[in-house]
């Protein structure tokens, strides 16, 4: 159990490519911080300075207040479970999951006692005689998992450690993770490029881009008060629809002006906001905050409607254009209901106004005057 | 439709009778030299050289005259040892450089792989006259060749690293990162993961170092330089072709060439399963 501190953390490669850029982060002893960005953006590329397996350009980590630059992978009580299992294809499943305590020379009555322990924790005791060969995918991500956890490593890393299951298995074993980490608890930093898992398994998720930290919080922080427009359109599943939308109206009666439709808002959401100069915002609605209508709002002509079992995924263009998707609940819609809202249709919708987010057009940033974003991202900056 | 079938058919057999044909004919040329040693090792009734293959009187005098009348035992003692000392060292060189080429990123790593390919690219017989007279100087030539081979042969071992290297690329760099977090030091991560993976590359550069020395010429006739004790087979069995000894000692000749092809064709007999399987399965999602 230890904190993780980077501290301006850099990865520049041979050719002046930069990987990470001024990453800093504090991450609590016991934490489960989940780093989670698309392909190329530098997530890896930290978990691995963390581990030791990439050199640090420039800044510094700490492991429990001591920095860890210089220090060997062997000597940073680390375990790392890898997205493609990594696992000693000539040894038995015991064998690999007690490696790690032979090198560090733990007496052989306690290697068998953990080792059993761990194959219990991960229902494969049946399996501690065979090769990795004769293991299924699962298994092998049980064994990489244990070969981990028998150490009882101060940080515990998973790179993408679900990405090779099939979909049934992927959600099976995250739900394990979940257990998993109830039981060893310790601190975890886990990388993934999918939504998902960090939302369901991170006390905090950082999402990253290019190299950068993009936003810092909690699963419901960074889904209800995205830092901007890349955070609200990666967290949330159908993605976050966009629409330029310009403030008009005055200060006692303000309307939105979007797709040629004038609605009216409440003042308090934009008292909330930090109006730019020309008032024109890039306003963010998830699918799941707009609403049909029989004849008000704006007008959409259905393309394609994907029946998805509980939820209809309707995704529709405006006349001007605009991409739209929209989460239907089919619980109660009737026969009639669902097949007016086939393609080739024309609907009408409408936002939910508290769902709904502003951002600076040319920045793309957040416009909400105290997003959890920023105190989040100040208490981050030690 | 049946006759279109039964014309493919038929076009098919020719095609095939053809091939086998072929392969055949290719193989009788390629096993006749063989053929022929073995039965000129067997031939009682005569050793000189004859016009026929078949002997008339089959003998073992021959591998007699070969282990009383000549040297040949102490040649053979001499070639096993200089092939073993360099299998082993060669084997070793040849996988920790390739092993490090593969895996260690350093300044001047592509250049000197680089420098290698080119120097290799000039023929040994080259640097022969150089490497006889350091040999000379430190008193590995004459009577002192054996040592003095086995520092030829392992010398350039390095330089033999493309195969292998080639192999440890293939293997997945996470197993050793694996290893390296769970407390390996690099050495241990090449000896106790690499190389049990590595079965395959380890029999055939322990094969190929083997051979080379033992079947050798060229060094080791300017090496040993007519001191008959330190001969290897090659240069031993050569003197048995001079024109004064060919008519008494071709046959014994023969007997010696095949019981120098016999060891070889042992070790890789036992060693073929190795060269086949690959021992990587179930490492990394295939």
């Amino acid at each position: 159990m230890a904190s993780v501190v980077l501290n301006q953390v850099k990865k520049i490669y041979k050719g002046g490519f930069t990987a990470v850029k001024n990453f800093d982060l504090e991450i609590k002893d016991k934490e489960f911080v989940v780093f989670v960005g698309p392909s190329g953006c530098g997530k890896s590329t930290t978990l691995r300075m963390i581990a030791g397996l990439e050199e640090i350009s420039e800044g510094k980590i700490y492991i429990d207040g001591i920095c860890v630059n210089d220090t060997e992978p062997k000597d940073r009580d680390i375990a790392m479970v890898f997205q493609n299992y990594a696992l000693y294809p000539h040894m038995s499943v015991y064998e690999n999951m007690a490696f790690g305590l032979v090198l560090r020379r733990v007496n052989k009555e306690e290697i068998h006692r953990r080792v059993l322990e761990a194959a219990e924790i991960l229902g494969i005791s049946d399996l501690l005689g065979r090769t990795p060969r004769a293991l299924s995918g699962g298994q092998r991500q049980r064994v990489a998992i244990g070969r981990a956890i028998v150490r009882v490593p101060r940080v515990f890393l998973m790179d993408e450690p679900l990405s090779n299951l099939d979909a049934k298995l992927r959600n099976q074993m995250r739900t394990e993770i979940m257990l998993l980490r109830e039981k060893i608890d310790t601190t975890f930093i886990y990388v993934t490029h999918d939504q998902t898992e960090a939302m369901t398994l991170g006390d905090r998720i950082v999402i990253m881009k290019d190299g950068y930290i993009q936003q810092v919080g909690t699963p419901s922080e960074v889904f209800d008060s995205p830092a901007n427009i890349f955070v609200a359109g990666f967290i949330g599943s159908p993605t976050m629809n966009f629409f330029k939308a310009k403030i008009t109206g005055n200060i006692d009666k303000p309307y939105l002006y979007v797709c040629g439709e004038e609605m009216a808002i409440p003042k308090k959401i934009l008292n909330e906001i930090q109006i730019p100069e020309d008032k024109n915002v890039l306003l963010g609605i998830r699918p799941e905050h707009i609403f049909i209508s029989r004849r008000e709002g704006i007008a959409g002509k259905i393309k394609v409607s994907e029946m998805m079992g509980s939820e209809l995924h309707i995704h529709l263009s405006t006349e001007d254009g605009v991409p739209v998707v929209i989460r239907v609940p089919t619980l109660d819609l009737d026969e009639e209901q669902k097949s007016s809202l086939s393609p080739h249709n024309t609907v009408y919708f409408g936002f939910h106004q508290h769902a709904m987010h502003f951002f600076d057009i040319k920045t793309g940033e957040n416009l909400r005057k105290t997003s959890s974003f920023e105190k989040k991202r100040n208490s981050n900056l030690t | 439709m049946k006759t279109m079938a039964s014309s493919v058919f038929k076009k098919k057999k020719a095609w095939n009778f053809f091939v086998y044909a072929l392969l055949i004919s290719i193989c009788s040329i390629w096993l006749l030299p063989f053929v022929y040693l073995i039965f000129q090792a067997f031939r009682g009734e005569s050793s000189g050289m004859v016009s026929y293959i078949l002997p008339k009187e089959w003998s073992l005098v021959n591998f007699k005259i070969l282990f009383t009348q000549t040297s040949f035992l102490n040649w053979y003692i001499n070639t096993v040892i200089i092939a073993l000392f360099t299998a082993f060292f060669q084997t070793v060189i040849v996988l920790s450089v390739s092993y490090a080429l593969s895996r260690l990123r350093f300044r001047g790593r592509r250049l000197l792989m680089n420098m290698i390919l080119v120097l290799g690219m000039f023929p040994g017989f080259l640097s022969m006259i150089a490497v006889y007279f350091i040999l000379k100087l430190i008193g590995f030539t004459g009577p002192g060749s054996v040592p003095g081979l086995i520092l030829v042969y392992i010398g350039s071992s390095g330089m033999g690293y493309y195969v292998a290297k080639g192999f440890f690329d293939t293997i997945p760099r996470s197993l050793d990162e694996a290893a390296r977090i769970d407390g390996a030091s690099r050495a241990k991560v090449f000896y106790k993961i690499i190389l049990p993976m590595a079965k395959p590359i380890i029999i055939y550069t322990v094969m190929m170092a083997f051979i080379a020395p033992w079947g050798d010429y060229m060094f080791a006739s300017l090496i040993t330089f007519g001191y008959e004790e330190a001969y290897n087979v090659a240069v031993g069995l050569f003197t048995f072709l001079d024109r004064e000894h060919i008519n008494n000692y071709f046959t014994v000749f023969c007997a010696g060439g095949l019981l120098v092809a016999l060891p070889i064709t042992v070790l890789f007999m036992m060693l073929q399963k190795y060269y086949v399987e690959g021992v990587t399965g179930g490492a990394v999602k295939g």
